[in-house]
């Protein structure tokens, strides 16, 4: 399978990239990991004449730990993320999302940019980020600007982002004491997955009461863009954190905050009976981890 | 156009020139003649193609040859030395990890990252270690025993 | 028992140190000087008339050298079975599929080949399509072939005894549907050719394939040129599972392409033309009643199969008959009947995959074994036993059972799996389940109608006599053939491993049909060994003229040679060989003669020693019509237990654990055929659990590649424990017979009554999506009113 011709331009500052975006616009594409973009441009879903490479920009591949926050380099692949001591500690379920991202191959080059600009329903890395808060970190040349990762995505494919917009990274507030997050994925096999379901969820609760404090749900694969089971949340809110709640809060968000539709990898009958079962059980799993 | 580009392939220094839109897999396989490295979807999915990029296992068809400039490149045909083939290949021949041979290059690149990376990998590791290797003929069972078997 | 020297052992196989090494040559890693590059256009319709092709434009891009399409290419039908044939290399009036050729460039690289395919104009006027069996068997349906009403490729009807006086005496009887899903092969290496012309006319195509002989033979006959002037050269194929086994169109197309440009010219199939092609394994929907006495005597079968065909034959017509003629075992059976048909379609054309026909068939059987034994409170394991065939019976459809490890089979997967403690002691969500199967060692006749041998080999000894040359025009695809045929060569010859050279896959070596219906083993095993006796016997021949001895007084092992009682004085002989060695450095110092310094003298006596061997199968089967289909000399028989874990909840299976037993009468090499049960049962659990090739509305595949067509990986693919049974089969070459399709007969069956065991639900379509399996949970919860 071949390429199609393009320019190949690789700037080494976020100012370059953005006077070669501003230059090109919508005839450019930013190049993170290609994991994605080269296998579009080879199947020939999508098209361009001058292909923008990030990756000499080191800046837009660091990981920050500011210690109330973590910055993630929108350029950071999925390896990388994974195998960062503050995220293995603090981020266990962002982790969990990195690590069933494709194979381990695809891993050492896919970014969380890439993931999060491709705005699949279903990928990865996506829920995680829900749960965690995360704020996405917009630049142009006109200034910076940044939004929180709710609102960036506008559906399948499509976010926030302006033609002369990079995606330089994320914040994630660091997670408070008495808090645990998980995240589960279901697909058919157990690598190189696309997934049928995904679902993260955070808790944080009073060890005194058992009472939960705060918790956020987000459920990937059942609506046109991840999104949060508020009424799930909403249910939770100052309930005991135990079996039973967890349960009403999967049954909640598979009857009312899900919308998933019928496609060939899966009907909307069993995403949306997943979308309980995961709930259920990534609450169950992001308590045990708060009370660790 | 094509750019001019350096890059280290089982320490050989190269400089050539390049179209953009060509992959490192097809530079190595079509212009390099180091046709070890094999192709069997071109899109990301087998593994076939596997080579080590500074350090790490890579898909070198989702790789862009531009992008290698100024990289180290490990391919399977530098794992041999003058004293003979690799004791990684050696144990996928002794343990019988090979069938038809076309994911053997990018799955014997995996496990030597993988090998690289941590001497004594747990079962699970292993697995890991090859999971965007696809193979189609072995079942993987001998493959683990061959990576079972070069456990430090 | 007789010891043996090489075979029977854990030699290394002679082709993987270069495999391991990058050097291992495969298709598109060869180039050749001034070679062009191929490219097809094919249909983007599913069912579409041609009005016009206008290759105009193409034709004027710099750097075409040619565009053909059926103009040049003409009308001659091809295929796999000649009763049959109905492809032309490029669609003529009409395309059938989405995929179907239309026409091919040759230029200077692949991109310009692929601008030039855009540039030419079709001009299609859409015609109705249809994708389903039902859809296509209406009165109203649109047709795909002449001749085929109803869109019916092929129908049988055939029963053995008397089926209705059977179930009429039995006191079970179950009837069940079970349906898989078209397959793909999903081999790493997708198709890839060269066809290059010499000056003097003849055309050498070296190709991934199984059957260099029925490529060239299809070649010859399309192109219109003689057999000898075509050579087709196989180098190490990236697997092929049976897609790989017939002419594919882009080889055709692209000795074409050379024959226009006399230029070397290379084509390759992208990952998704490979889906398009398909060629893999069936859909089938089998409906299936058995009937049995109380104490589990099985009394008769009644087999009804409904074959998704796609656009073409293809191998649907031996598929068809296969699908009925191997439910005849490996359970004694005197009733049977089968009414089987292959339906036309406007979707790619299904073909030949391991396990040829048989697979869903034995899957849906298999099951109804487990829901008798039940009926009647007998371990199935048991049930099994006490109906198998035993060594030497016939089947009703007259396949005879000339070596027969069933039983031990059972047995051994029995104790290795721990069974007897398992079975009805397994905790909720965890299950175990087994089952059966037996499979062919060869066809018993060839593809087309022929007294042909199914193989020849030459064995030569080398001048110095110190190495045998075998060459066979078999096909190593990545199961080790070429290390058996070396091992048996060896073996038979008498000497080490490392003194033979062997080259295969070329059809100037000989006739070999191929690596098709596991047959090379005992085939090309018995015509390796056949030519390395007659080697063997030239050798002895000379040697009992010079030292006065009878040649039944020697033998010859480990490279020695070996005389029956005293051995006669030789020292002329050793002196006569020094001689000719003058200079060299290995001159002999053993007690005993070599096979060196006598294969050396038996050269200087008689010019080159060569040694011929061949092998066909004795006249096999019954008289019916389609008897052929399903006999072969010998049958492979493989037991498995499969242990699985069902989350109740979500319907995920997780197969913990196979235990495989399969008797392959006698292992050449021990690794390769444990190498080839576990690659047998991942393939079984990739068709069981996740693939299937899915299409749209217009008869697009929509999952034509490796992430959304699923086959196993790394992390699926649980422990395997293979168990290697051994019947010395009489017919074998040195007893043995076949691993590499029987032993995905027992997969797909006993995961399904593993899931039962674990989660109480029949599952009658695969694949085990955690989808499909949830919704059997839930509506077995509804039946049964658990919460």
């Amino acid at each position: 399978m071949l390429l199609p011709k393009f320019e190949f331009h690789e700037p080494g500052t976020i100012k370059e990239a953005l006077e070669l975006k501003k230059k090109w616009s919508s005839t450019a594409r930013f190049l993170a990991g290609g994991t994605d973009l080269l296998v579009h441009l080879k199947k020939k879903i999508i098209t361009t004449d001058h292909i923008i490479s990030l990756q000499k920009i080191e800046a837009l591949s660091q990981i920050r730990d500011n210690k109330d926050s973590v910055e993630i380099g929108a350029c950071a692949t999925m390896a990388k993320i994974s195998g960062t001591p503050v995220i293995k500690e603090k981020f266990s379920a962002l982790k969990s999302g990195v690590d069933n991202l494709g194979t381990h191959l695809i891993r050492n080059r896919a970014t969380i940019g890439g993931n999060v600009t491709n705005a699949s329903p279903a990928g990865d890395s996506l829920p995680a980020l829900l749960i965690y808060k995360a704020v996405v970190l917009l630049e142009s040349l006109d200034g910076k600007r940044e939004i929180p990762i709710e609102e960036f995505f506008k559906g399948p494919g499509k976010t926030d982002m302006k033609v002369d917009e990079i995606l330089t990274g994320f914040r994630l507030p660091t997670p408070p004491a008495h808090s645990g997050a998980h995240y589960i994925q279901l697909g058919k096999r157990k690598s190189s997955e696309i997934n049928v379901v995904n679902v993260a969820s955070f808790l944080e609760f009073d060890p005194k009461t058992k009472k939960i404090l705060n918790t956020r749900i987000a459920l990937g694969s059942v609506a046109a863009t991840p999104i949060r089971a508020l009424k799930a949340e909403a249910l939770l809110k100052d309930k005991i954190a135990e079996e039973a709640s967890f349960y009403k809060a999967g049954e909640i968000a598979r009857t009312e905050d899900c919308k998933p539709i019928d496609d060939f990898r899966g009907s909307a009958a069993y995403r949306r009976a997943m979308v309980g079962v995961l709930t259920k059980r990534t609450l169950a799993t992001a308590f045990e981890l708060a009370g660790k | 156009m094509k750019k001019i580009i350096n890059l280290t392939i089982n320490q050989l220094a190269y400089e050539t020139a390049v179209e953009p839109n060509k992959t490192l897999a097809d530079l190595l396989r079509y212009d390099l003649k180091l046709t070890g490295t094999k192709k069997g979807c071109d899109t990301g999915d087998c593994g076939a193609c596997t080579v080590i990029m500074n350090g790490d296992p890579v898909n070198s068809c989702l790789v862009l040859a531009v992008q290698a400039n100024g990289s180290q490149i490990e391919t399977v045909e530098g794992l041999s030395t003058d004293e003979g083939i690799h004791p990684i290949q050696n144990a996928f021949v002794e343990k019988g990890a090979i069938q038809c041979g076309y994911c053997t290059p990018g799955m014997i690149m995996s496990t030597k990252s993988l090998l690289d990376k941590n001497s004594n990998p747990s079962e699970q590791e292993i697995r890991e270690g090859i999971s965007g290797n696809l193979c189609r003929c072995t079942g993987y069972t001998k493959i683990f025993e061959a990576i079972e078997s070069l456990r430090s | 028992m007789k010891e043996y020297d090489v075979i029977s052992t854990r030699a290394n196989r002679i082709d993987t140190p270069d495999k391991a090494t990058g050097r291992a040559v495969f298709v598109d890693d060869i180039s050749r000087p001034g070679m062009l590059y191929g490219a097809l256009l094919q249909s983007p319709h599913a069912h579409a008339k041609i009005i016009s092709i206008d290759t105009s434009a193409a034709e004027k891009l710099k750097g075409v050298k040619a565009v053909i399409t059926s103009k040049d290419a003409g009308d001659i039908k091809y295929g796999v079975s000649p009763a049959r044939y109905d492809e032309t290399v490029f669609a003529i009036d009409k395309v059938r599929y989405v995929g179907d050729e239309i026409a091919a460039v040759a230029a200077e690289s692949l991109d310009i080949a692929l601008a030039a395919v855009e540039l030419i104009k079709v001009e299609y006027e859409i015609l109705p399509a249809v994708f389903t069996i039902e859809d296509a068997m209406k009165d109203d349906a649109p047709l795909l072939h002449e001749g085929s009403p109803k869109n019916l490729c092929a129908e049988v009807h055939q029963e053995f005894g008397n089926v209705e006086e059977g179930l009429k005496n039995s006191d079970i009887v179950i009837t069940t549907k079970m349906k898989n899903k078209r397959q793909d092969g999903a081999f790493i290496e997708m198709q890839g050719c060269i066809a290059e012309f010499d000056n003097l006319g003849v055309l050498t195509l070296t190709s991934s394939t199984q059957v260099p002989h029925y490529v060239q033979r299809t070649v010859a006959m399309v192109l219109g040129m003689d057999v000898g002037k075509v050579r087709v050269i196989k180098p190490y194929v990236g697997a092929g599972f049976g897609i790989k086994a017939s002419a594919n169109p882009m080889e055709l197309a692209c000795c074409f392409l050379a024959k226009k440009t006399r230029k070397p010219v290379k084509m390759n199939y992208t990952r998704d033309q490979v889906f398009m092609l398909a060629r893999a394994r069936h859909q089938f929907s089998h409906t299936i009643t058995t009937g049995a006495k109380k104490d589990g005597t099985l009394m008769a079968i009644k087999h009804e199969c409904w074959l998704d065909g796609g656009a073409y034959t293809s191998f649907g017509i031996a598929t068809v008959y296969y699908t009925g003629s191997l439910l005849g075992g490996p359970y004694k059976l005197d009733n049977m009947s089968y009414d089987g048909y292959r339906v036309y379609n406007n979707k790619p054309a299904c073909g030949a995959q391991r396990g040829h026909g048989a697979v869903i068939a034995r899957a849906c059987f298999e099951q109804q074994l487990d829901m008798i034994a039940e009926k009647i409170g007998m371990d199935p394991l048991q049930l099994r036993i006490k109906n198998m065939m035993e060594t030497g019976d016939t089947t009703c459809n007259d396949l005879n059972m000339s070596s027969f490890g069933m039983s031990e089979c059972i047995e051994a997967v029995r104790k290795g799996s721990d069974w007897d403690k398992k079975k009805g002691h397994m905790p909720k969500g965890k299950g175990i389940g087994m089952a059966c199967g037996f499979f062919v060692s060869g066809a018993g006749y060839p593809i087309y109608r022929s007294d042909t041998w199914h193989g020849t080999v030459i064995v030569k000894l080398t001048e110095d006599g110190g190495t045998a040359l075998v060459y066979t025009a078999s096909a190593e695809i990545g199961q080790g053939s070429d290390t058996a045929f070396a091992m048996i060569a060896a073996e038979t010859l008498g000497i080490p491993l490392e003194n033979i050279r062997l080259a295969s896959g070329d059809t100037d070596m000989g006739v070999d049909l191929g690596a098709y219906s596991s047959r090379q083993t005992l085939m090309t095993g018995h015509a390796t060994k056949d030519a390395a006796e007659h080697a063997k016997k030239q050798v002895l021949e000379v040697l009992a003229e010079q030292l006065k001895v009878p040649v039944e007084s020697m033998d010859i092992r480990k490279g020695f040679i070996e005389f029956k009682g005293k051995a006669p004085d030789f020292s002329e002989l050793r002196t006569r060989y020094i001689k000719e060695h003058r200079g060299w450095i290995d001159n002999p110092k053993s007690e005993k003669l070599t096979f060196r310094e006598a294969s050396r003298i038996a050269f200087l006596e008689k010019g080159s020693i060569v040694g011929t061997g061949k092998y066909k199968p004795h006249l096999l089967g019954g008289k019916f019509k389609g008897a052929a289909v399903g006999t072969s000399p010998a049958y492979g028989c493989s037991a498995q237990v499969a242990e699985v874990t069902v989350d109740m909840e979500t319907g995920q299976v997780t197969i913990d654990k196979i235990t495989d037993a399969h008797d392959c009468g006698k292992a050449i090499n021990l690794t390769s055929v444990e190498g080839q049960m576990q690659g047998s049962v991942s393939m079984g659990i990739g068709e069981t659990m996740h693939e299937e090739v899915i299409f749209d509305k217009q008869g697009r595949v929509l999952n034509h590649d490796l992430a959304e067509y699923k086959i196993v990986t790394s992390m699926d693919m649980p422990m395997v424990e293979a168990i290697v049974v051994e019947s010395a089969e009489p017919n074998g070459p040195y007893g043995a017979k076949e691993v590499g399709e029987g032993a995905i007969m027992p997969t797909i069956p006993a995961i399904l009554n593993a899931v039962y065991d674990a989660a109480g639900v029949r599952l009658y379509e695969l694949p085990l999506t955690p989808e499909r399996v949830y919704h059997a949970i839930q509506e077995y919860k509804e039946k049964n009113n658990i919460k």
